[in-house]
């Protein structure tokens, strides 16, 4: 999952980032493959009988139109970007971590039990140990995943999504039990403590989140290209013979790849879990993690294009269902843009890391 | 309890379809994560067929063509074009659900999905059979997906075992470069594996749409094709294996159901877990034994 071969010299790192972004190298495939997904999208739309350009430009004015939408939109893409460099990471590792759908709900939970905990600390305490409490949720969910793909040999795919599911029940369980609000007739939490809510830049909707999540991405292309763990993760993903053979401990490095990729899809869930909706909501990150897979997938091949994939994706979602509301294209064909988006980006990329 | 057995039987039915399937796909050495989206384009394009045209049958034959479409992807991206089988899988599953809701929504031409309503198959109890005290209900009184599932899991078993062609396939999945210099054609022979994978998996969203929901509603499958791959390795890869699996989380989800009825103390989240974790636990117990197709996974050269 890494450069045809380990960067082993400092000239052949040189040439192979060169390569990465010459047109018709990957970087012109991956637009290839953007553009091919766009030009389906526009068949569907037409399919149903609207005007594709239309459509497009409803999206566009959705996503992009007022600072009201724009902060909205900076919120989408936050889990999907947060998510995503981790799921990244990992895919660079040579480990495919499907689990980010549950890290995030139980990184949700896990914010959710912190704020009710230090309800009656100063605000940054506050916020800080939520975010912190999501984080940690987040990355022992993810610890689970690891034990028993390591200590058992189960693939690592079968262990993360199993555990998908176990962690979207357990979560209803908990909002059924001690997190939920009594009687509010369906599975929710009650109201936050204001103390741990995120604040909200004024004039716009955004909360600091996206912040966060661009330094994780910039942290993650460092970590990536600069570091000995980094290094060692992508000889290991390109080739697990060659990550052997150069002593590197494959288990260790997948325990930090999904360590550190359970915490940051913990922090997006605890993210949107306070500074969106300030309560904890069952299915509040319904399909979150599948779309940072999407986000990691174009990540993992050029780390720079993690942050235009999540925007990629959560303008499009932004703007979607001001698309359905004048156009009258349903807000689904989003998914299939998502979808399509994957098809061809693997088609246009594989074997060719 | 013959209402519980009835219940186990009837949810199984859907996922050991998609597992007989998947065995197809994962036997030829191709990871079967897509069966989810290939449930779901089976049931979307059965209920369209059937609603449209009055008649079952032609559901069922679009319930084919479209899970064999979701295959089709897969197969040219994963085995085609090498991408990795896990990864594909899982983007089959996100355009086989963006795709079904949007197709639903233009089909009413409205931002709201056509309403599709249809009486589910009835059963064909069996003569005489199905006249048996206790058993003839249970076993020989059900709708024709069922009989076609048991039926199923014989002729993969006798296909997989006894023919040269069943034969080249399980070969492909565990030394692909032996079939080459065999004569055959790994590379085509794992793209018409995964492609009818799709369809039987379609046919596994069929029997929810068509046999026991009588409608479609945006990602119904819910899960069940990921469940399905859980029993397909729970089972080893065998036909029976596989449907005793289902049979397994058939029972856990019947429990559920019964439990909810009677308001037991409970709590039917953790309940519903048990179909997982079950997965879970057979499968670290199977530890390094588990046997898998030895080339699954490996992309082909294209010239092979």
């Amino acid at each position: 999952m890494s450069d045809a071969a380990p960067s082993l010299s400092f000239a052949t790192f040189l040439q192979g980032r060169r390569i990465r972004l010459t047109p018709g190298g990957l970087f012109g495939r991956i637009c290839v493959a953007l553009l091919l997904s766009m030009v389906c999208a526009a068949v569907l739309i037409g399919l149903s009988g609207h005007n594709p350009f239309a459509a497009f430009a409803a999206i566009a004015q959705g996503a992009m139109g007022s600072e009201h939408q724009i902060g909205a939109s900076l919120n989408r893409c936050t889990p999907y970007l947060l998510a995503g460099v981790g799921v990244a990471l990992c895919f660079r590792a040579g480990v495919i971590n499907i689990g980010a759908e549950g890290q995030i709900a139980i990184g949700g939970a896990g914010a959710a039990a912190a704020a009710f905990a230090f309800a009656d600390a100063p605000p940054i305490v506050a916020v800080v140990a939520a975010l912190l409490g999501g984080a940690l949720a987040g990355a022992a969910w993810a610890g689970i995943a690891t034990a028993i793909h390591l200590g058992r040999r189960v693939h690592e795919v079968l262990a993360t999504l199993l555990l998908n599911f176990v962690a979207l029940l357990l979560v209803q369980q908990l909002l059924a039990g001690p997190l939920g609000q009594f009687g509010a007739g369906f599975l929710q939490s009650p109201l936050m403590p204001r103390s741990a809510w995120l604040p909200r830049l004024a004039g716009f909707d955004a909360h600091p989140g996206f912040l966060i999540a661009i330094l994780a991405a910039a942290a993650f292309s460092f970590v990536l290209w600069r570091t000995p763990f980094g290094f060692a993760l992508r000889v290991a993903g390109s080739s697990r013979l060659a990550g052997a053979y150069a002593g590197f401990s494959l288990a260790r490095l997948t325990w930090g790849a999904m360590l550190i990729a359970g915490a940051l899809a913990g922090l997006a869930g605890g993210i949107e879990v306070l500074g969106v909706h300030r309560r904890l909501i069952e299915g509040f990150s319904l399909g979150f993690g599948f779309k940072a897979v999407t986000v990691a997938l174009l990540g993992a091949i050029e780390p720079l294009a993690v942050t235009p994939a999540a925007l990629f994706i959560g303008l499009l979602e932004s703007g979607s269902l001001a698309m359905q509301r004048q156009i009258g294209v349903p807000s689904a064909l989003i998914t299939v843009i998502e979808g399509l988006t994957m098809l061809f980006v693997l088609a246009a990329t594989a074997g060719r890391k | 309890m013959i209402e519980f057995l009835a219940a186990t039987i009837r949810i199984a039915t859907p996922l050991a379809l998609a597992a007989l399937g998947g065995i197809l796909s994962e036997r030829a050495g191709v990871f079967a994560v897509g069966l989810e989206g290939m449930m779901l384009a089976g049931a979307f394009a059965a209920t369209v067929g059937a609603w449209t045209t009055g008649a079952a049958g032609v559901g069922i034959v679009l319930a084919l063509l479209g899970g064999a479409a979701i295959g089709l992807a897969v197969a040219f991206v994963a085995v085609r074009f090498r991408a990795d089988n896990m990864v594909t899988g899982l983007a089959v599953n996100i355009l086989s659900l963006g795709l079904t809701s949007y197709l639903m929504r233009v089909l009413s031409g409205g931002a709201q999905p056509v309403s599709m309503h249809l009486s589910p198959l009835a059963p064909w109890p069996i003569p005489i059979l199905s006249d048996i005290p206790a058993l003839g209900p249970l076993l020989f009184a059900h709708p024709p997906l069922t009989y076609l599932t048991v039926l199923g899991c014989l002729g993969l078993t006798l296909f997989l075992g006894r023919t040269q062609i069943g034969l080249t396939l399980r070969a492909t999945g565990e030394n692909p470069e032996a079939v080459f210099a065999a004569g055959a054609n790994p590379l085509m022979m794992r793209m018409l594996a995964v492609i009818a994978c799709g369809a039987i998996a379609g046919l596994g969203g069929a029997v929810l749409s068509l046999q026991q929901v009588g409608t479609f509603t945006d990602g119904m499958t819910s899960g069940r094709g990921y469940l399905a791959l859980a029993a397909l390795i729970v089972g080893r890869w065998t036909p029976w294996g596989a449907a005793a699996a289902c049979l397994v989380f058939g029972a856990a989800e019947a429990f559920e159901l019964r439990l909810q009825g009677f308001g037991a103390p409970v709590s039917s989240y953790v309940i519903q877990m048990a179909p997982y974790l079950i997965a879970l636990a057979v499968l670290a117990g199977m530890g390094r034994s588990s046997k898998l197709p030895a080339a699954i996974g490996q992309a082909l050269q294209r010239d092979h």
